[in-house]
């Protein structure tokens, strides 16, 4: 089998194209059609208006973690460390205590994710025994103006409410 | 050298020491049987049945391994159906109301139920019964946790209270799934090696509440080291972390087993003062109470001691034989007198018979072989006479305030090179911090004369310098522990063949130290 040439035509050695200022005015034409066909009408827009108008976001999304709680309202982590052994990033810092209310003997008493560090894998999710860490908040951008507030304490985990429903979450694989 | 015995497991030959039951004995040619009651310092009770197994000579086709003895041509059959079979039915059994709470459990991670679990069984549950319900989370005392369900009633902890400490504070009540280890009504356990209880519990009944939930175990690292608590050198497991952002502590010490000191348990004096080694520590040098850089703070004393007319070096009986040769150098490059004075180190009554000594200095056979001087009056003199004590880490006031010598030592100026920051030290105009025994390696001996070495365990983020680099900072010739041996070999008569590289870890018996003591 003989290997196929093929001479590839080379461009802008003419005259006209050495100018430069046709080929400018070329350009610009289809950057200036495109700006005022949007302009006249923006429906046709081929971007989402991120801010204003958020992307659908199923719920296998892995997002900003969470902690949940039992149905009386009582925390589900037992601060087995499990999420932290299995965390590749090593950014999960967790702090046990007794716990007093029937539902188990431990609690974390600090549990501290550190979203700077974290590659959102979803390791952790997989490790949890007890369904108490969940990344189904629907947060998917994490944004701060200082590394500290970036650390995420076992309060601010506890506080957001998850963004889908039960089924839906069990039905994405959570 | 016991005699050796050719046996065959599983059609293989292997070669084992004879007198030994077979769990000891294969165990030493890496062929582990399974079990929860046997513990070789508590003997043989067979009753969990985990170590059954099979002989091919005309015996009843089971046998429980740890009550029979290793014999020539033995022929044991470890991986036979159905021995595999009895040792899954056990663990079934023994996991019918265990709890599985595994995620909260300290145990976990070191478990002998979860190791044989996934070794032997990986069984389903077939149970269709609720589970019976005990107590949990029991305080017997001493600081042990008990939790009922998890106890697989191997009794290792009820023998332990009757032939090691012969206090007897638990039993099993009860039979059947109603049995389970308690104290008696009032009577909690009160005995000094309470703490082994845990150590020696193969599941996680038995917890430590000072250890409790503070981590998890695979995270520790476990390094060997000696326990300096007292004379008696216990071989422990120092068994420590460093969490992130954090500094590297230590968790929990453990007893490692050493038939030469401690056989295989601490006491819990031993077990808990780790904690002094995480706090109160002296973290930055000092002078007249400001902080200063330690390079600083060497070129002061250095200073102080050129200066000084008749300096005296005062030495802890804690040290390592390095350190107190280094020091014992470097009082010599001064012109200094050496003193080991460390009375105060000796509790009286506070001993028994078994692992607990009045003596609370580590390494006092170390003062005495190398010949320095631990007497009071002769402490008293030098620090009457002298215009600058340099003090290495020998904290007078152990045993409580001395007020004769606190008087004498407000009017000397002093040097203080320490671990910790204790009362003793206050009167010091300048302070260096110095490593504490987790942190620096070298070799001591116990009062029973073995001779010990450990290695530095701990590395801290800013790592402490340990007493024989400051001498060497100081202007001494010896750079590190190993360089102190030649020294030390020709100064000590018993020490002279010893290879410090070699010493194993069950230590060394010193034989003819008895000649060569001259110091005591």
């Amino acid at each position: 089998m003989s290997i196929k040439v093929r001479t590839v035509e080379r461009k802008g050695r003419t005259f006209l194209e050495q100018l430069y200022l046709v080929e400018v005015i070329k350009g610009m034409t289809v950057t200036l059609g495109h700006f005022f066909r949007n302009l006249l009408d923006n429906s046709r827009l081929y971007v989402r208006h991120y801010p204003e108008v958020k992307p659908e976001i199923t719920a296998r999304w892995r997002g900003r973690h969470r902690l949940t709680r039992h149905e009386d309202g009582s925390v589900k982590c037992v601060a087995c460390f499990m999420c932290q052994t299995n965390c590749p990033s090593n950014c999960i810092m967790i702090e046990a205590g007794e716990r007093f209310d029937g539902k188990s003997e431990k609690m974390p008493t600090r549990f501290d994710i550190d979203l700077l560090e974290c590659i959102y894998c979803g390791y952790c999710v997989e490790a949890c025994p007890m369904d108490a860490i969940r990344m189904d908040t629907g947060i998917y951008s994490v944004t701060s103006y200082s590394r500290e507030s970036m650390v995420l304490g076992l309060e601010d985990l506890l506080e957001t409410p998850g963004a889908f429903a039960e089924e839906e979450y069990k039905k994405g694989g959570g | 050298m016991a005699e050796l015995v050719k046996l065959f497991v599983n059609g293989q030959e292997v070669e084992v020491e004879s007198g030994k039951n077979l769990i000891d004995a294969l165990r030493v040619v890496g062929i582990e049987i399974p079990h929860f009651c046997y513990h070789p310092a508590l003997g043989a009770d067979g009753n969990c049945r985990m170590c059954l197994v099979g002989i091919e000579d005309g015996r009843p086709p089971l046998v429980p391994a740890c009550k029979t003895p290793v014999q020539e041509g033995m022929k044991v059959l470890l991986d036979a159906e159905h021995i595999k079979k009895i040792q899954r039915d056990v663990l079934e059994f023994e996991l019918i109301n265990h709890p599985v709470d595994c995620p909260v459990c300290d145990q976990a991670g070191e478990c002998a139920l979860q190791d044989y679990y996934m070794n032997y069984s990986l069984d389903d549950s077939r149970m269709q019964v609720a589970q019976v319900t005990k107590g949990k989370r029991m305080d017997f005392g001493c600081g042990v946790v008990h939790d009922q369900e998890r106890c697989v009633l191997c009794g290792r902890c009820v023998r332990f209270t009757r032939q090691i400490t012969k206090t007897g504070e638990l039993g099993i009540v009860n039979r059947t799934d109603a049995a389970r280890v308690s104290i008696f009504p009032g009577k909690p356990l009160n005995n000094r090696y309470a703490l082994n209880i845990v150590d020696i519990c193969p599941v996680g009944a038995m917890t430590s509440s000072d250890f409790r939930f503070r981590q998890r175990v695979w995270f520790l690292k476990k390094d060997p080291g000696i326990c300096h608590g007292c004379s008696k050198g216990c071989a422990i497991y120092i068994d420590h972390h460093r969490e992130k952002y954090k500094d590297d502590v230590i968790y929990r010490y453990r007893a490692r087993t050493n038939l030469n000191v401690n056989g295989y348990f601490i006491c819990d004096d031993g077990r808990l003062s780790y904690a002094g080694e995480n706090e109160n520590r002296q973290t930055s040098a000092l002078a007249d109470g400001a902080v200063i850089g330690f390079d600083e703070g060497i070129e002061l004393v250095r200073e102080r001691l050129d200066r000084a007319r008749k300096p005296l070096m005062l030495i802890s009986p804690d040290c390592s034989l390095e350190q107190m040769w280094a020091v014992q150098r470097i009082a010599t490059l001064y012109g200094a007198e050496l003193s080991g004075y460390s009375d105060n180190y000796i509790i009286d009554g506070d001993g028994d018979e078994y692992l607990i000594n009045d003596d609370k200095a580590a390494n006092r056979r170390g003062l005495e072989l190398l010949e320095i001087d631990f007497s009071r009056a002769q402490f008293l003199t030098g620090l009457q006479h002298t215009d600058l004590l340099v003090n290495f880490n020998n904290d007078l006031f152990f045993g409580g305030v001395d007020e004769e010598l606190k008087s004498l030592l407000d009017k000397t100026q002093s040097i203080a090179v320490c671990s910790h920051q204790l009362q003793v030290y206050e009167s010091a105009s300048i302070v260096l911090p110095t490593a504490s025994y987790s942190e620096y390696g070298g070799t001591i001996i116990n009062e029973d004369n073995v001779l010990q070495r450990f290695e530095k365990a701990l590395f801290k983020n800013e790592d402490p310098k340990d007493v024989l680099e400051i001498t060497r900072l100081l202007g001494g010739a010896i750079n590190d522990a190993p360089h102190a041996w030649p020294g030390i070999k020709q100064s000590v008569a018993c020490l002279a063949d010893i290879d410090p590289q070699a010493i194993p870890a069950e230590g060394i018996k010193l034989q003819n130290s008895e000649d060569t003591n001259v110091g005591a």
